[in-house]
């Protein structure tokens, strides 16, 4: 084992995370804490909220999951604490291996080699600290300005403003689909499968109203089952 | 605007602009703790102009999707999703996922509040989860990794492709035209125009897309008149 992983494992390390990552939680009670008292003005039911959130958390495991070999990955060259607390906020898994690479490299040294060392691993915690801050500073400083501007291209009508929202999930959706599938046919394979099968099932929870919070899973497990069985 | 949607405006919007600043504002100090950390007690640190390069390097990379990111997904997360995904981050992956299929679940009408609140819970509980399982893998995670047999292994390699084709045929079935202009210009963007960089290719698929759905619901509503 390398000298340094003891450092990058060193018990306090996790107490220097917990700050950050408490901020994460303590922002998801807040906001969901508003979001009850706001279903007055709506109408939605105690129960439905409770559902939604029930249901974002079932749909986010294959997510949550699908990162769980890079993240072995990671924590093999940078420790688990630094990675659970990156992995924990803004950039994903490919993001923040980047910026530790490119920590090690503003050093010339090469990420995970032999002389990557204590110093090379502060500097990929700084770059990855800094770029995350990108974001953090954009979106805090100006996500109510961004609101403004949709209202101004939506005209304030509800309907159009869900058509925008369909078209976009649409236009990032099919980007995402293409890029990821492009590296093999059984990735295409499993984006198909997966695509089918939703629209099998929503047309079946039409008449099952019960199975809808389940249709991003079973597509989903679907089309990875698919693909394992293709491409072996 | 009815008095209905100012008490919402007073109810949420307000209140998550005030929480949202000073969450992701305040996250910024807080992610150079461990970073001071290891330069307090064991004095690793690199120079100033190290942490400079390092700065400037990686910003070249992503600096435009500092900006591009948010705005690109901004249609579909709205304010207080927008709050929630850059703290808390895996967007495309997970959050809008997670945000779009539990409005459709609740039957929610886009773009109305009930939407907003229902894809603001939908966010919390995916945060949730997705720490719960961090905090697992990290703490037991090359422990776990050895009952995991190969093949569920290999099988986590198809959960985003997965993923994102179900999410394009759940809303390609409301807005099939749409759809279909999505799948062909990405497939061109990608596959023809292929060495474009990743901040200026997301955008243009959903801005394309946007465009071309108020284009065609702007033709439609002048063909009913």
């Amino acid at each position: 084992m390398k000298e340094y992983l003891d450092i990058a494992n060193d018990p306090i390390l996790w107490m220097t995370a917990l700050p950050v990552i408490s901020v994460v939680g303590i922002q998801a009670y807040i906001f969901s804490k508003y979001a009850f008292q706001a279903t007055k003005a709506t109408s939605l039911t105690k129960e439905q909220c409770f559902k939604a959130i029930k249901t974002g958390a079932v749909s986010s495991i294959g997510p949550a999951l699908s990162v769980f070999v890079v993240m072995l990955g990671m924590m093999a060259v940078i420790g688990a604490p630094i990675t659970w607390m990156r992995l924990s906020m803004i950039g994903a898994a490919p993001t923040e291996l980047t910026a530790s690479t490119i920590g090690a490299k503003a050093m010339e040294i090469e990420f995970g080699s032999a002389q990557y060392d204590a110093t090379a691993f502060a500097s990929s915690v700084w770059t990855m600290a800094l770029n995350g801050c990108g974001w953090l500073l954009f979106c805090g400083l100006f996500t109510h300005k961004m609101s403004n501007l949709q209202d101004k291209i939506a005209g304030g009508n509800a309907d159009m403003m869900g058509k925008i929202c369909g078209a976009a999930v649409l236009g990032t959706s099919s980007y995402l689909v293409i890029s990821n599938s492009k590296s093999g046919m059984d990735k295409f394979i499993a984006a198909l499968v997966a695509a089918v099968v939703m629209i099998f099932l929503t047309k079946l929870s039409n008449k099952m109203p019960k199975l809808k919070e389940y249709n991003l899973g079973i597509s989903m497990v679907a089309g990875m089952f698919v693909a394992v069985l293709v491409s072996n | 605007m009815t008095e209905n949607s100012y008490s919402y405006e007073e109810l949420f919007t307000k209140k998550i602009v005030k929480a949202g600043r000073w969450t992701l504002l305040g996250a910024i100090p807080l992610c150079f703790i461990p970073a001071i950390y290891l330069w307090v007690k064991y004095g690793a640190i690199p120079s100033v102009q190290v942490i400079l390069k390092g700065w400037f390097m990686i910003a070249s990379i992503y600096g435009v999707e500092y900006f591009m990111t948010p705005l690109s997904y901004f249609p579909i997360l709205g304010v207080s999703g927008t709050y929630m995904a850059f703290l808390s981050g895996n967007i495309a992956n997970m959050k809008v996922p997670c945000a779009v299929v539990t409005q459709d679940v609740l039957d929610t009408k886009p773009g109305s509040h009930e939407a907003e609140l229902v894809g603001t819970l939908g966010m919390v509980g995916s945060t949730i989860m997705n720490m719960i399982i961090l905090t697992i893998a990290a703490i037991a995670g090359n422990k776990l990794i050895s009952y995991f047999p190969p093949s569920i292994i290999k099988s986590f390699d198809y959960v985003l492709p997965a993923i994102f084709g179900a999410l394009f045929s759940l809303f390609a079935v409301k807005y099939p035209k749409y759809g279909m202009f999505a799948i062909i210009v990405s497939g061109f963007i990608v596959l023809v125009l292929g060495m474009l960089p990743t901040w200026l290719i997301v955008p243009m698929c959903s801005f394309s897309s946007i465009g071309f759905a108020i284009f065609s619901s702007k033709k439609e509503m002048q063909k009913q008149q």
